[in-house]
């Protein structure tokens, strides 16, 4: 159960239809570190047309560019961060981080790590997992440079999360998942069904670790680059039936969670889940979780 | 710090260590750093032998204080993070010591650090404008550089 025709089959059933996708690049400002306004000025000067991304908070298109914007000396000094538009919003759904202890539990290589402390105005604390060592250097390279000094690092799997002994105010899931044919131009030759599955297990696996560290009126916000249902909306199910959380309402970019799955019906509070098909933006999903009260 | 004639001080009970690299944290990090960590806080240095190097972040913060500091035009400043010495030429001002052999703090016209370096001469006696001042040891192009593996790594 793999290639391109299976893949675009299930996506018609769930209600998309496939077509190839442009990526556009895409900014975010670091405002801890700078005036965003006076940031776009600079650029604007150095030839680097942007244009304010509606639905991302500090979000902006690269347009035009007279040379790569990773190359800057702006981008060296941590004023931006080269982030993917979707990629932008997990990490804004959460309310009120100022001053709350968060758990960052797959960081690396840290786009997101850096957007957390960002909006916690470097307060706060932010404990950043990763289970590849190797990765943990990007990470650290990413903290340095975005001048983030809230953040404790740890090698470690995001399954034994609770082993730390601490009590998260808010956990952030950006799991490893399957990814989706925009980012990877190989994926409908490379991934099976058999990949999203497993996958989706390690992702119940992480949950079920976080479900434990999270603090009783703590959030929650899972996401996955996946299109596949088994790593979104089944394995949010799986949450709320197991794991006793609810889903929060969001207001947030993308279309709602799917609640019928190839003719099985879901918790109608999936709904409340976000799903972005690619278009604009790479594939994702998102949903923000509490624990039953 | 002193080589840079830095007006920093830093509360050394405020330091954690991993290895040869240092990190300040303040109390309400400390109490999430256990013996494991990997990374904490404000990220210094490391020792490369019996030489401490420090990080961007630390450089930063001495160049919000007194210390010796070269600001450079911006022509200059690019070059310089693409690694390159600052010439008599590319200099707007000069603060703290210009003596020959001191290390100073390179920053751009908005008093960003870009990095460090050593003066090769004193800055008084430097009259050609094609003649290097500053040779560079560190710059943030390093970042770059880092990602595509032509620097060694900065952490374990």
């Amino acid at each position: 159960m793999s290639g391109k025709e299976f893949f675009v089959r299930r996506y018609e059933d769930l209600g998309w239809k496939y077509h190839d996708v442009e990526l556009k690049q895409s900014i975010r400002i670091n405002t801890m570190n700078a005036d965003e306004a006076d940031v776009v000025d600079r650029l604007r000067s150095r030839g680097i047309q942007l244009e304010k991304i509606p639905f991302l908070r500090h979000g902006y298109w690269v347009v035009k560019s007279k040379f790569s914007v990773g190359a800057s000396e702006e981008y060296l000094l941590g004023l931006y961060s080269i982030q993917e538009a979707a990629a932008q919003i997990p990490a804004s759904l959460f309310t009120e981080l100022e001053g709350k202890v968060v758990l960052d539990a797959c960081a690396a290589p840290g786009g997101k790590t850096v957007q957390l402390a960002d909006l916690m105005g470097n307060k706060g604390v932010i404990v950043a997992l990763d289970f590849d060592r190797r990765r943990l250097t990007a990470l650290a390279n990413h903290l340095e440079r975005c001048r983030v000094t809230n953040t404790v690092v740890y090698n470690m799997d995001a399954r034994r999360a609770s082993k730390l002994d601490f009590e998260f105010d808010r956990i952030l899931l950006d799991v490893p998942c399957s990814g989706n044919f925009v980012t990877d131009e190989d994926w409908f030759s490379r991934r099976t069904l058999k990949d999203v599955q497993r996958n989706a297990r390690v992702q119940r696996q992480i949950l079920s670790e976080a479900s434990i560290a999270l603090a009783d009126k703590g959030e929650i916000v899972y996401s996955t680059c996946s299109l596949e249902p088994e790593e979104n909306e089944l394995n949010i199910d799986w949450a709320l039936k197991t794991l006793d959380l609810v889903v929060q309402d969001v207001d947030c970019y993308g279309d709602r969670g799917l609640t019928n799955v190839f003719g099985k019906s879901l918790d109608s509070s999936v709904e409340r889940c976000r799903r972005v098909w690619p278009g604009q933006t790479q594939g994702f999903f998102a949903c923000k979780l509490k624990k039953r009260e | 710090m002193r080589r840079f004639n830095s007006g920093l001080t830093l509360d050394e009970k405020l330091f954690v260590k991993t290895l040869n690299t240092y990190f300040l944290v303040t109390d309400n990090v400390r109490r999430f750093v256990r013996r494991d960590f990997y990374y904490a806080g404000t990220y210094l240095g490391k020792m490369r032998g019996s030489i401490f190097f420090p990080s961007f972040l630390l450089l930063a913060m001495m160049a919000k204080r007194k210390a010796n500091k070269i600001v450079v035009d911006e022509r200059s400043a690019w070059l310089f993070i693409c690694g390159r010495d600052v010439f008599k030429g590319g200099i707007v001002r000069v603060e703290g010591s210009g003596e020959r052999g001191d290390y100073t703090l390179v920053l751009n016209q908005r008093h960003e650090c870009l990095g460090f370096g050593r003066m090769a001469f004193n800055i008084n006696e430097a009259k050609d404008r094609e003649k290097v001042v500053v040779r560079n040891i560190s710059d943030l192009g390093d970042f770059l550089r880092r990602e595509k593996g032509s620097e060694p790594q900065q952490y374990r």
